[in-house]
Order: C-alpha cells, then sequence, then structure tokens
C-alpha cells in the first residue's frame, strides 16, 4: 500500500522494534547454523550453548576443502554445473516458447499453456522411475547431464509463465516498428523484443537455477558416485554417515547457502517479483 | 471455405516458438507421467527393469498398497501434516503481511529479509531443524531445559510422538514468507480511499478488517491456500532428509514411502503405484485451482 501515510514518531519507533525482532525469531535458524559452523566440537554440546563462538574455528571448512572423504569443493563445483546447465535450458527453450505464447494465436495455445501449468504443480515421486529408466536407456544416468535434464523441466514450466506476461505487456506497435526497420519476425524477436523482456528473464534465469542447486531427489537419484554428485546429495549423504559432526555438517549448509545469499542480495527485486507472479516452489 | 479461412487466421509460425520447449516438456515431463501409468500396472523390479517385456500385473499394485497399512498411514500423515502447515503458515503469513503493510521506516527492506528461508535448498532446511530439534545438541531442549519447562531432553526426531511436530515446524518457517508475500501483494490491491471512507463512516480497525480486508482478499487467500496445499501435499526433500519417513513409519508421506518402495526396496511398481494416487490426488486439486483462477480471465 504505497500511497498510505507514512508513519512517524513513536509509533514508528515502536514498529521498528517490534519488526526487528520478528527478524530475529525468524531468521534464527540461519544465524544459528552460521554460528555453530564456527565453533569447536566441544563447545557445540555445550550446556548450556553459547551464542557466539568462543573460540573462533575455521577447521570445519579448512579440512574439508583439503582432504576428508567428502570434498565440499568438488560438490559444490558438480552443483554449479549443473544448476548453469538447467539454467541454461530453461532460458533458451522458454523465451521462444513464452514469446510465442504471448504474442501469436494457433490452435492448441489453451493445452499447451494448461501443461505447463499442470506440469508445474507435478510431485517428483511420478517422475522419477520413468526417467531413471529413461536416463539409463540413453546412457546419461550416472553423469551430470541427467540431473541436468531433469533439472530443466522445472525451470522450463515457470519460465514460460512468467516470461509470457512480459512479453504480452509489450506494445505491438514497438513489433511494428522493427519490421518497418527491415527486421522479419526471427530478428525482431531476438534485436528488439529480448533486451526490453530482460528483467523477466533475468527473473526466470535466477529461479531456474535456484531450483536446479536447491534439488535432491534428482540429484541423488540419477547420479550415483559420490565425486558426482551436487552438494544437497552430498550433505544429505555427509549426514547418514557423520550424523553427529554437527561443525562440519553446518559448515557445508552454510557453503550451500552462499550461492542464494548472494542472489537474494544482489538481485532481490528479481526474486520478489518471481515469487509474486504466480511463483512457486517446485 | 469458412473453416479453411479461419485456420488461415491462426498464425501458425507461433508453433516454431513454442515447438522446442514443447518437444522438450513431452519428452522428460509427459512420457513419465505416462510410462509411470504403465509401470504401475506392471510387475517392475531389479531384474525386470530394463528388459523390453515386462510382466502385466494388472491392479495387483493398487489393491496391494491399498492393503498396506504403511500405505494408509503415509496418506493419513500427507493430509494431516499439510492441514498443519497450511493452518501455521496461512495465520502467520497473513499477520506478517498485514502488519509489514504499514509504512514504517524499516518495513520493505525487513520484509524483503524475511523472504530468505523460502529460498534456501530444502535439504539446507532440513539440516538446520534436525540441528535444532536434536536430543542432546539442539538448542530446543536446551532453551525448554532452560525456562523449567521440561526436566528432561525430549528426542523429538526419534520418537513416534514428536517427530511430525518437527518437521510441521520446518516446513512452516519455509511456507511463511510465501504465504507472507502473496498475501502482501493482495493487500496492495486493495484502494486506500475504501479504508478512508469507513472510518469516517465511524468503521473500525476491526470492523474494516472483516468488512473490507477479509472480502476483498478472497480470490488472493483462495490461491494461497489451494497453491499452498499443492505444494506442501508433495512434500519431498525436508522429510527425506529430516525423518526419512520414520520413527517406525510415523512421518512417511506418499512421496517418501513411494521413493522408499521404488528406490530402497526396488518394488519399482509399487512405488509407481503410490506416486500414481499422489499425482491424481493434486491433479484433482489442480483442476479445481486452475478453473477458479481461469474464470473470467480470457487468454
Amino acid at each position: 500500500m504505497g500511497d498510505e501515510k507514512r508513519i512517524t514518531g513513536g509509533k514508528n519507533v515502536i514498529l521498528c522494534i517490534a519488526s526487528l525482532l520478528v527478524l530475529c525469531v525468524l531468521l534464527f535458524p540461519l544465524f544459528w547454523i552460521i554460528v555453530t559452523s564456527l565453533k569447536t566440537e566441544q563447545e557445540i554440546f555445550q550446556v548450556p550453548p553459547t551464542l557466539f563462538p568462543h573460540v573462533l574455528n575455521t577447521k570445519s571448512y579448512a579440512a574439508q576443502v583439503e582432504t576428508g572423504d567428502f570434498n565440499m569443493f568438488r560438490s559444490f563445483g558438480n552443483s554449479l554445473l549443473i544448476a548453469a546447465g538447467a539454467m541454461v535450458i530453461s532460458v533458451i527453450l522458454a523465451v521462444p516458447a513464452s514469446y510465442g505464447i504471448a504474442k501469436y494465436r494457433f490452435r492448441g495455445k489453451k493445452v499447451v499453456l494448461l501443461g505447463f501449468l499442470v506440469t508445474q504443480m507435478l510431485p517428483v515421486s511420478v517422475l522419477l522411475t520413468p526417467m531413471f529408466i529413461m536416463f539409463r536407456n540413453i546412457h546419461a544416468y550416472n553423469t551430470p547431464v541427467a540431473a541436468i535434464l531433469a533439472d530443466a523441466t522445472i525451470g522450463i514450466p515457470f519460465s514460460v509463465l512468467i516470461l509470457k506476461n512480459y512479453f504480452a505487456s509489450i506494445p505491438k506497435e514497438l513489433e511494428e516498428a522493427a519490421y518497418i526497420d527491415g527486421c522479419n519476425r526471427f530478428t525482431a524477436f531476438i534485436r528488439v523484443l529480448i533486451p526490453i523482456a530482460k528483467p523477466g528473464v533475468m527473473v526466470c534465469s535466477i529461479f531456474s537455477f535456484l531450483y536446479a542447486w536447491g534439488d535432491l531427489a534428482y540429484g541423488m537419484t540419477f547420479i550415483i558416485d559420490q565425486q558426482k554428485r551436487p552438494i544437497t546429495a552430498g550433505i544429505f549423504n555427509f549426514m547418514g554417515q557423520y550424523g553427529t559432526k554437527w561443525s562440519y555438517l553446518t559448515a557445508f549448509a552454510v557453503v550451500t547457502i552462499i550461492p542464494v545469499a548472494l542472489i537474494f542480495i544482489f538481485m532481490q527485486k528479481y526474486i520478489i517479483s518471481g515469487m509474486t507472479s504466480g511463483a512457486v516452489k517446485g | 471455405m469458412k473453416k479453411a479461412k479461419r485456420f488461415f487466421q491462426y498464425d501458425n509460425i507461433g508453433y516454431l516458438f513454442v515447438l522446442p520447449a514443447f518437444l522438450y516438456m513431452l519428452i522428460f515431463v509427459g512420457y513419465p507421467i505416462v510410462d509411470n501409468i504403465i509401470l504401475s500396472f506392471q510387475d517392475v523390479n531389479m531384474k525386470t527393469l530394463t528388459a523390453a517385456h515386462k510382466p502385466f500385473a494388472g491392479l495387483a499394485n493398487y489393491i496391494e498398497i491399498f492393503q498396506d497399512p504403511v500405505f494408509i498411514k503415509s496418506l493419513s500423515n500427507t493430509l494431516l501434516f499439510t492441514v498443519c502447515c497450511l493452518l501455521f503458515q496461512f495465520l502467520i503469513g497473513f499477520a506478517l503481511a498485514i502488519f509489514f503493510n504499514q509504512n514504517f521506516k524499516i518495513s520493505k527492506p525487513v520484509r524483503g529479509l524475511l523472504m530468505m528461508p523460502w529460498m534456501i535448498p530444502i535439504t539446507v532446511t532440513a539440516l538446520i531443524f534436525k540441528f535444532i530439534f536434536g536430543t542432546d545438541v539442539g538448542i530446543l531442549n536446551n532453551i525448554l531445559q532452560g525456562l523449567g519447562i521440561i526436566k528432561e531432553n525430549i528426542d523429538w526426531l526419534t520418537s513416534t510422538n514428536t517427530a511430525m511436530f518437527a518437521i510441521v515446524c520446518a516446513n512452516v518457517w519455509i511456507g511463511i514468507p510465501f504465504n507472507m508475500i502473496l498475501i502482501s501483494t493482495g493487500l496492495t490491491t486493495i484502494p486506500q480511499e475504501l479504508y478512508e471512507s469507513a472510518s469516517i463512516d465511524g468503521a473500525g480497525k476491526i470492523q474494516s478488517f472483516f468488512k473490507i480486508t477479509l472480502p476483498l482478499l478472497k480470490p488472493t487467500i483462495e490461491s494461497v491456500l489451494i497453491l499452498g496445499f499443492i505444494y506442501t501435499f508433495k512434500v519431498f526433500d525436508l522429510v527425506y532428509v529430516m525423518t526419512g519417513g520414520g520413527p517406525v513409519n510415523s512421518t512417511h508421506m506418499l512421496s517418501t514411502y513411494s521413493y522408499k518402495l521404488s528406490f530402497e526396496m526396488f518394488k519399482y511398481s509399487k512405488g509407481s503405484a503410490v506416486a500414481n494416487v499422489l499425482f491424481v490426488i493434486l491433479l484433482i486439486i489442480s483442476m479445481f485451482y486452475l478453473r477458479m483462477t481461469t474464470k473470467g480471465e480470457e487468454e
């Protein structure tokens, strides 16, 4: 409610304090794992718990990068590869598709649109076994390709539905002007429409990346070798093996959050817009 | 003649743009859906998984799962989990949306920061809450002991009475931002003048809320609840990582039980049948949702 009167004076101060309290309570879990990842194993089990580490311990981070049964660096790289791959496929396929849906009338358009909407609501359980068989048959099983192909199925429908609105809001005159300047339909699409829809393309890229980054089911089902698995599957594995090594586990978790936090800090406006335009989590 | 003319009015070049994405989804989503239905009527295990001819089983898998107490438990767990999560995340999200809708100095940035839990990979969220709800290491037990509420540590995640509560808490934490931001957006569509004229007519804040906010927010509330239902009902990662369906199946959801059957017990067909039950329930609700939202909206 932008046009609501700005609150000032004492009421403003009270509301600010109250909102900070809400923030502290709701984000406490995040604060807590960051703090824990910097504590020693003994301090973690100390009663009563310490709010800040008495002895700063960065070993949990260092140990996993250097040696150990689990190399955090590698699984981080695997996740980057998978998420970037899924993002590229999603955007390359979704941009033209959403333009086609927004700007052209053709038979079966409603069915196509409905199809994209329904896939967004699909549970992964339905797809896992058939995909598993399919990837084995095409020899993509146990390679990053399997996870990339599967993760892109989350990004594509989301991106199409978001971008469709961006393209639909571009006035027809702009496109017509491009035709007068000698563009055909394809060059007009590439040179004129895509640049205008750039914020939308950003939203889609970010969300396609984040969906793939957060995926566990596909990554752990289609990739078996620990060295090729994404970081989420790595954490899951690590929890099974070293369930009580909380300093390592929390360090692992913090590292997984870093890209998300960076995206969040630098691209917050895209995220809010993505969430509110009917955005949904896969 | 008339028909032919109508066909050409359609701009068939649109197909070219849509085709690549459509084909992709057909191959990697459409085909698997069909294949999963076929699988559920066959008898597929480790040996027959890649065989060309898989033995036909008819309705045997479905009959088997509906006689399986763990399946029934998973079904009721999924419903219970969904209803509990929806209730709390909606109420808290709604309250926060109204709170942050007030235009005080830091309302926008703080609300932005509250989106964080929704963005974090669910595996990490599961780890965080597993840590918080830990028996000896968990801060929750520490706090409750410190306040004198409990005498001995509670085995939150390893006791059948409390594990569901723990995963509901974790999921509500993820769901609050989603509810808050959608309701906030809904609130911005209510014209400010309505509140002003209501207050001139002598209506109090509570009266305005029930007479203006709630009725005008009805479409938003419906979408938030139905979308929330769909996304909560298909929960997988969170439960799989936090409890794996245990202890003693007390937190198995349809999705985790299906996964267990297929990829831990290698009863692929039975797993597919469970997944299909989940699918049908979601499909019915999705159709209901789509009919509701596209009503009166012409594409």
